[in-house]
């Protein structure tokens, strides 16, 4: 069996994000980065099934621009087999990198796909989704448990998803996409001989163009402003004058 | 705010790479007037040093170490913001690190330089001549930064850039360190940080099992060669490392000290037979190592030492009393530097020998023939503990002398020295790092006056100078790092690494405390922990003043 992870360069998540000053973006201008800290779940998640002999090769795939083989580098510090990189400067949005991770499973033809189930830079939560739609595969989302199934007619998987109300099994036959929530595992640290071996592994570049996928965003960016700063709260003396406020002040009752 | 802030302006001075550059070379020349100065007292016409003037001169002669210790401190910040522009990435809060450090270390050059507490160095204690002097002060570029370059409000616009933790850029330059930082930061936040106060409050040991997750990350074989079971990883990796476990606790930082003691002495001076026997085992932290040089009356003076080594048949045995034997209960294996040769008193009838010991605990810390000892109760760097021995006919097998030669003891130690300092220079830069973080966290928690402490310059500008000095040692540590991976002779970088770094450890541990008030005298607060693991920077692996000693002979006896 072969799995893909797919893994994110977003801003490190100990960063305290600020907004440019024109209000154009995020200030990502000498700014710690680091993995999706999903994805590097998902990295960890097919770890553990390789190494419980269940698969026989993991590939990690990153999209972005030159810096993202870093993350890479981390995947396969981590025991990633080998990395793909699908060079791609500015901003990708959810659907071209969908489509993108589409053209590579169709070169890879791996058995599950992982993906973090969103990344924490912009919080979108679309591409595992659509990756499946594109590719037409079952999908299970918001994975803490999976469970391969011996026997099946071309394998499936169990996998427990965190939902509102508690948990869902859902049963999903291979291939199929997963993404990963908070509560699979934890991930491994990258030991010294694994960060010295992952500098030998190898990594394919490739770009939008190999895989005939036009990545020119569809989204407009008006504005980004930083969140309203907290008020601070008072103290009402009764209860007439807290119904009081929120009646006529807050106007939510 | 500033005013130039509230105008908008940065503080960042014009041209600030090329002013440095220009009170650099005034500050080199001047560490040139210093270094002629001290030789014309203590070295003699026909170069040799004079050993009683270098005493009667101490204060000059450990002032000129320090003097030089602040011009390399100087050009390696240069070095370091120079790559960063290279880089295109010198930020602002890097350029105002940089000439508050300028700034601030031109002008101690100047007007006094605090050695500890109670010395202070001015240029006439070093005999400066005054034109020497005169011209350094008047350097517009000298002039600019010690007026311009660490003012109040610079302090107060480093503080606003790191508010949220960013202490600036280290410039490594290298993707795999940063990644070996990344996951030494990880394991020291989720395995270290959350428990090493109370492993200190009540005194244990570092448990077995971060022992052996140390051992799977690969600490113990960082530095030793691929040949001998190692990564061959260099002492840059090693740095960054030993910075981020100390960052969490100076004695999980500092079991990679054991391990390096030992893998050094072995590597550079024992046998292959010792290489391909112990190093394997060092690297997988299969064993444990312990340093046995000190002895209660030897100390710095290690030439004096006098535990007996007599040859008996094909062992040898060891008669004699240690002291400060860091982790001697639960280590396996001893350096033991002995006297072979009673009838050379001084370091020629020294040898070093490797010492199998079975593993003790607290109850019996010491189950071996003709050994025992006692634990030393310390105020902080717990965690190993400290030990004294004493050696009575204890057997060591011929084979376990070290290169198999009596009298190398005191030549192999010192092969060691280089790797050793760097080493426990970067521990301290990680003990500076934790108190700085400790402070930082407790002045935005702790509200008086109705504001987080932080709001207020003399507590915001405290922290805001500790990462620059933090940022100053962080830098002369990689240097010499680097130097050493250059396979370039570096005892005296590595040396004012040591020096440097120990003093800032330990004024970011007091002014950390001095924050919290009250609370920091509590043991309750880790800041307690830190301030008494950072009191012992300044003495082990050589006091202040040896360190001192050691870099001025060295500087005394480089240049001619």
């Amino acid at each position: 069996m072969k799995i893909l992870v797919a893994v994110k360069r977003v801003i490190d998540f100990n960063v305290k994000v600020r907004v440019k000053a024109d209000q154009s973006g995020i200030e990502t201008a000498n700014v710690k980065m680091s993995m999706n800290p999903f994805d590097e779940i998902a990295v960890e998640e097919a770890l553990r099934l390789k190494e419980a002999g269940k698969a026989a090769e993991v590939v990690a795939v990153t999209i972005g621009p030159a810096a993202s083989v870093e993350t890479l580098r981390t995947a396969m510090a981590m025991g990633a087999d080998r990395g793909i990189h699908v060079l791609a400067e500015g901003d990708v949005e959810p659907l071209a990198v969908a489509k993108l991770l589409k053209g590579v499973v169709d070169k890879e033809s791996p058995d599950i796909v992982f993906l973090g189930k969103q990344a924490i830079d912009n919080d979108c939560n679309q591409t595992g989704q659509m990756l499946a739609a594109l590719a037409d595969w079952p999908q299970a989302t918001f994975a803490s448990k999976v469970e391969l199934m011996a026997g099946e007619n071309g394998g499936a998987v169990a996998v427990t998803r965190e939902i509102d109300g508690g948990l869902d099994t859902v049963k999903i036959t291979l291939p199929a996409i997963i993404t990963t929530d908070l509560r699979l595992n934890e991930p491994r640290y990258a030991s010294l001989p694994n960060i010295m071996k992952a500098k030998k592994k190898p990594v394919d570049q490739m770009s939008p163009e190999d895989l005939a996928v036009d990545v020119t965003p569809r989204l407009t960016t008006l504005k980004v402003e930083e969140p309203p700063t907290r008020a601070a709260g008072i103290k009402v003396a009764d209860v007439g004058e807290l119904l009081d406020k929120l009646r006529n002040e807050a106007k939510v009752i | 705010m500033s005013d130039s802030q509230s105008e908008g302006g940065s503080l960042v001075l014009p041209d600030l790479l090329e002013v440095c550059g220009s009170a650099l070379k005034a500050a080199q020349d001047l560490g040139e007037a210093a270094h002629g100065a001290v030789k014309a007292l203590v070295v003699k016409d026909d170069g040799k040093i004079d050993a009683s003037a270098l005493e009667a001169d101490q204060f000059a002669v450990h002032g000129l170490a320090w003097f030089e210790t602040y011009v390399a401190a100087l050009r390696e910040m240069l070095a370091w913001a120079e790559r960063l522009e290279a880089d295109g990435a010198l930020g602002d809060l890097e350029s105002l690190i940089l000439q508050a450090a300028y700034g601030e270390y031109l002008s101690q050059m100047l007007g006094g330089l605090p050695m500890s507490q109670v010395e202070i160095l001015r240029p006439i204690d070093l005999g400066i001549p005054v034109q020497a002097l005169i011209g350094f002060a008047g350097t517009s570029a000298v002039m600019t930064l010690s007026g311009k370059g660490n003012t109040a409000s610079v302090r107060e616009a480093i503080a606003e850039h790191i508010t949220h933790g960013n202490y600036g850029q280290t410039a490594l330059g290298d993707e795999m360190l940063d990644m070996v930082r990344d996951q030494f930061h990880r394991f020291t936040e989720e395995q270290i940080l959350p428990n090493a106060h109370e492993w200190h409050l009540k005194d244990e040991f570092i448990p077995m099992s971060i022992i052996e997750q140390m051992a799977e990350l690969g600490v113990f074989g960082l530095a030793i060669p691929e040949e001998n079971g190692g990564l061959g990883m260099g002492k840059v990796a090693m740095c960054v490392v030993t910075e981020e476990l100390s960052r969490g606790y100076l004695s999980v930082g500092s079991l990679g000290t054991r391990a390096e003691i030992a893998a050094e002495l072995i590597r550079l001076g024992g046998t292959e037979e010792q290489k391909a026997e112990w190093l394997p085992k060092i690297a997988s932290g299969e064993i444990l190592t312990t340093a046995v040089f000190t002895e209660p009356n030897t100390g710095s003076d290690l030439a004096s030492l006098s535990t007996r080594a007599v040859k008996d048949g094909e062992s040898y045995k060891l008669t004699g009393a240690k002291t400060w034997i860091t982790h001697g209960a639960r280590s396996d294996l001893m350096t033991v530097l002995a006297r072979t040769n009673p009838e050379e008193k001084g370091y020629k009838g020294l040898s070093m020998f490797l010492a199998e010991k079975p593993r003790g605990d607290d109850a019996n810390p010491f189950p071996a023939q003709g050994m025992s000892g006692g634990e030393i109760e310390v105020l902080g760097y717990r965690g190993m503990k400290e030990y004294e021995i004493a050696f009575d006919g204890f057997e060591v097998p011929v084979d376990n002398l070290l290169g198999g030669k009596e009298g190398q003891g005191f030549k192999q130690l010192m092969a060691t020295f280089e790797s050793a300092r760097i080493q426990t220079a970067a521990r301290a830069v990680g003990v500076a790092q934790s108190a700085m973080e400790i402070g930082m966290k407790y002045a935005h928690e702790r509200v008086q006056f109705g504001k987080p402490l932080y709001a207020f310059p003399r507590i915001s500008g405290k922290l805001a100078w500790m990462a620059v000095e933090t940022m100053i040692v962080r830098q002369l540590t990689y240097f010499s790092a680097r130097e050493k991976d250059s396979e370039r002779r570096c005892d005296i970088e590595a040396g004012m690494a040591k020096l440097l770094a120990a003093r800032v450890a330990w004024s970011n541990a007091d002014n950390a405390l001095q924050i919290h008030g009250g609370n920091g005298y509590a043991l309750e607060y880790p800041v307690s922990r830190v301030l008494c693991d950072a009191r012992i920077l300044n003495i082990f692996e050589g006091a202040a003043e040896i360190q001192a000693q050691v870099i001025a002979r060295g500087l005394l006896s480089r240049r001619d």
